[in-house]
């Protein structure tokens, strides 16, 4: 008894729900451009906003000062003062955050349909009027100091993470903690903080996505109304550092008291929306995309020689770097499993991978993305980060398509060319340093 | 989501604040009303079997949630500690059609994952997957729910890793914390087993106890499949019915006699965990809570999203905003069948625990001593109001419910009525509701950290109870 009808997907039909096409844009005067999804499912929506500022804008002496800055954000500007951003926005019924990462800092409201405007005003005053409170700034370094903290306290990896990043870049500012370094958390002055908002803080450096229960018209007069009238910035400067090619194999040991070690090995990759890209996302998923993983598979399972393994690819505007991660077992030494992760990636190198593979982390991508056209904060985030890293938000909509055209070649030739020796830094952290 | 955001520095901006501005800062509210959110349709079958089906279609996107849960969990560990999480988990292990590597490669390769988990009350499965998938992956769901066959080399073999893994966790106060705190407020009775067990009762697991613990609470007639998303109802009623309809379990049902020892705290104690190498102290301050299906729940959550349920709540805006000792600070009621927590929970350095508990105590204290008043309940109506669809706007939430709802006995007004339940709360009401539910005597603190340093301080709260991290229970 098979009942149930089967229908069969082609590439063209697989996104008949939400298209590019949905998809508004349209661009203020002052260069603001705004993305907008019309999508009644809940009578809810969303604002994104997307500053092109992370820490890779940052310099020694100011490292954490855009994530510093977005704490910032919500200490007050001009109409709405300290705490009233969060007040007036919660007794409307929105709710917030927000995140940095070392390329972009974004701001995210969720609200129901009759804040829209209320979340207007509120945006559009702290673009233009923010304003630092010296008291605010004070306690909100305690705030961030706890948030340090507590990532170090929580989870031994971070601390790994920020040194392999200072050892495997040495010139371009991928090689400081997006948080930042401790003593210039403690340090920064309101004058650095004001230097930064006028620098990066202007609508020509921004893009918004909207998505929910809103109609394109309205967006468009309440933009009109409240962004147009924010005067555009200069462009900011460009980041022009290039990581010089590594030329040798890095190493970095971290000391600290854990039941057994923490392992991280990095390579230098391309950025986001370059020719490999797809590739080596693809290659990310094969290695540890799911228990068949191949690094899962063998390491945690069948050889029982990590607890964890993971392998992260992240969006980056600039060359940026691939991680393999992995926690090790009771009594099993680092080097070992350093060892069998490398052996996996010459294993992939010389062996390369079947169609069957390749197949199943294209099913996996495309689930990933109808995952994404479930909710419309999923589809705004993903709708900017596009737009922002791809250059163009219609390359979401392209994404499985675009997997699609990977083959076996790519895989085994990408894995080829990037996963050498000498593009290499190996981190480890553990009680005591092996002999 | 395109990429794990892991590494990218999320804020939490969930806790609470203080009203500095209050007085001279005066915001025009109205009450918002919304287009009363309802469940989407969905109907409800029993098999002859007695297992439970939802079936609710949503077609936005070509994915199907499938869910399943089955009414026995962590509450039911007896002897074993571990033994249900570690039960639920092994059901993925093998069948008798499918080893452990073929289910994982299945369900990859079509794109998908399979869980499977218990908590307190109940264990569950959960699954999506496109819907043209859906008769090359029911085969495999069917067999892990009524056939597994708990391979010994599987089972051995996880135990080990687990058994690592408890430990690991413990490198982390928070994601231990709750297992503590659970453990001194329900002391040896089944709530204060802890989710993941202990090494002693891991280490014991056989494939005996797997199978009893399968036998005794995996049964038809105590599980529901909650299917939401692209199908068409007719269709997928015959197929769980060809799938499911001949699941049978001929071991006697076992009659629980489970109840929760609810006995009042006669006095305040401090339970400090001893963390060596700690540089903060991570605590909860709380007491017993409420049960799952109370009938006031929609108002106390309206209530503790003032305390401590939002960025703006009293308990976020004292310890973070105004005070700056930590990144968040928020309070929670963690409901269970028959029994339940409320607890007020955040971190600080060592050297500041005793200002950051101080704080919190003086914060929550202002609910019995000043109570509510009209402008700051009227913004949390709106906020949990407008914070609401949201939380059932994907397939995974609301098969979530679905399962829920069985297992709870928990009624569609929860969602159905829930903006009128808000508008009813008066702020009169709200000062009864925390006389009546908001622990006020005899607290109870649990603390990770560096006992050496805080360990006078905390005798100031309570007698305190002190235990290392490194001990195997909690």
């Amino acid at each position: 008894m098979k009942l149930i009808v089967i229908l069969l997907i082609s590439a063209t039909s697989l996104f008949a729900q939400i298209s590019a096409d949905d998809v508004h844009t349209f661009t203020l005067k002052n260069r603001m451009k705004i993305l907008v999804l019309e999508n009644s499912a809940i009578p809810n929506a969303n604002m994104y906003l997307f500053y092109k500022v992370g820490s890779r804008n940052e310099y020694i002496g100011i490292t954490g000062i855009s994530h510093f800055f977005e704490h910032m954000m919500f200490n007050g500007a001009k109409k709405y003062g300290p705490k009233q951003f969060d007040r007036v926005m919660e007794a409307n019924g929105g709710a917030n955050n927000a995140y940095t990462s070392e390329n972009i800092t974004a701001y995210t409201n969720w609200f129901p349909k009759s804040a829209l405007e209320v979340i207007f005003d509120l945006e559009a005053d702290r673009i233009a009027h923010l304003n630092f409170d010296t008291v605010m700034i004070e306690s909100e370094r305690g705030v961030i100091l706890s948030e340090r903290s507590t990532g170090l306290e929580n989870n031994p990896l971070e601390q790994l993470w920020q040194e392999i990043q200072a050892t495997a870049f040495v010139a371009h500012p991928y090689m400081w903690p997006v948080i930042g370094w401790e003593s210039d958390i403690k340090n920064w002055t309101k004058q650095d903080l004001e230097n930064y908002f006028h620098t990066y803080y202007a609508p020509n450096n921004c893009l918004v996505v909207i998505s929910g229960d809103v109609k394109l018209d309205e967006v468009k007069s309440l933009a009109q109304k409240y962004f147009e009238p924010i005067p555009a910035g200069p462009k900011p400067r460009k980041v022009h550092t290039v990581e010089p090619p590594q030329t040798g194999e890095r190493r970095v040991f971290v000391q600290r008291e854990v039941p057994s070690p923490y392992l991280l090995i990095t390579y230098h990759v391309p950025q986001t929306g370059s020719d490999d890209y797809y590739t080596l996302d693809l290659l990310s998923s094969i290695l540890s995309q799911g228990r068949s993983s191949r690094l899962y598979s063998s390491l945690v399972e069948e050889n029982q020689l990590a607890l964890e393994v993971g392998t992260y690819y992240g969006d980056a505007f600039d060359p940026t770097l691939f991680y393999f991660y992995g926690v090790c077992n009771d009594a099993v030494k680092a080097s070992e499993l350093e060892k069998a992760i490398l052996d996996e990636v010459a294993k992939l190198i010389d062996e390369g991978i079947n169609e069957n593979e390749l197949q199943k982390v294209k099913n996996q991508k495309l689930m990933e993305f109808y995952r994404t056209m479930e909710t419309i904060s999923g589809l705004s985030n993903t709708i900017g980060t596009y737009e922002l890293f791809f250059g163009d938000y219609k390359k979401l909509f392209t994404a499985p398509d675009d997997y699609k055209k990977v083959t076996v070649d790519d895989i085994k030739r990408v894995a080829g060319e990037y996963f050498t020796e000498q593009n290499r830094t190996v981190g480890i952290l553990n009680t005591e340093e092996e002999q | 989501m395109k990429a794990n955001e892991r590494w990218i520095i999320v804020d939490g901006r969930g806790g609470g604040r203080l009203i500095l501005f209050w007085f001279t800062f005066l915001i025009i509210l109205s009450s918002i009303s919304l287009a009363q959110f309802k469940l989407p349709e969905y109907e409800t079958v029993t098999l002859d079997n007695g297992l439970t089906v939802y079936l609710m279609e949503k077609k936005d996107v070509p994915l199907i949630s499938f869910s399943a849960v089955f009414d026995g969990g962590v509450i039911k560990d007896g002897s074993t500690s571990g033994v249900a999480s570690f039960t639920a988990e092994a059901l993925r292990f093998g069948t008798t059609n499918y080893s452990k590597s073929q289910i994982d490669s299945l369900f990859n390769f079509y794109g998908s994952n399979i869980s499977t988990y218990a908590n307190a009350d109940f264990s569950g499965l959960y699954t999506q997957f496109i819907k043209d998938n859906t008769e090359k992956l029911f085969p495999v769901i069917k067999e892990i729910i009524l056939n597994p066959s708990f391979p010994e080399s599987e089972i051995e073999k996880r135990k080990q890793r687990w058994i690592a893994e408890l430990d690991q966790a413990k490198e982390s106060p928070r994601s231990v914390i709750g297992s503590y705190f659970n453990k001194h407020i329900f002391g040896d009775s089944p709530y204060g087993n802890p989710v993941n067990g202990t090494k002693t009762g891991i280490g014991s697991i056989s494939v005996e106890k797997v199978q009893e613990f399968y036998q005794t609470n995996y049964r038809p007639e105590s599980t529901a499949i909650a299917l939401v998303g692209d199908f068409n109802s007719t269709d997928m009623k015959k197929l769980i019915a060809e799938y499911f309809g001949g699941w049978k379990n001929q071991r006697q049902k076992l009659i629980s006699d489970l109840k929760a020892d609810n006995t009042p705290f006669e006095s305040a104690s401090a339970y400090l965990i001893n963390k060596e190498n700690a540089t903060e102290t991570t605590f909860l301050i709380g007491s017993y809570g409420t049960t799952m299906n109370n009938e006031d729940q929609t108002q106390l959550d309206v209530i503790n999203t003032i305390l401590g349920g939002r960025f703006t709540s009293w308990l976020n805006d004292e310890l973070r905003v105004n005070a700056g000792l930590t990144y968040g600070a928020r309070s929670r009621f963690a409901q269970y069948k028959l029994t339940g927590t409320f607890y007020i929970s955040t971190f600080t350095q060592t050297k500041n625990t005793e200002a950051a508990i101080d704080l919190a105590l003086k914060t929550y204290n202002r609910l019995f001593e000043k109570g509510i008043d009209e402008e700051t309940l009227l913004s949390a109506k709106n906020y949990v109001k407008g914070q609401f669809p949201p939380d059932y706007e994907t397939a995974a939430s609301l098969s979530g419910f679905l399962a829920q709802k069985f297992i709870y006995g928990l009624d569609d007004s929860i969602i159905n009525d829930f903006e009128n339940e808000v508008n009813g709360l008066t702020v009169e009401r709200a000062n009864e509701l925390i006389k009546n539910y908001f622990p006020k005597e005899n607290l109870q603190f649990v603390l990770i950290g560096k006992a050496d340093e805080i360990k006078d301080i905390v005798a100031k709260y309570g007698k305190v109870i002190e235990k290392s991290i490194e001990e195997d229970s909690y």
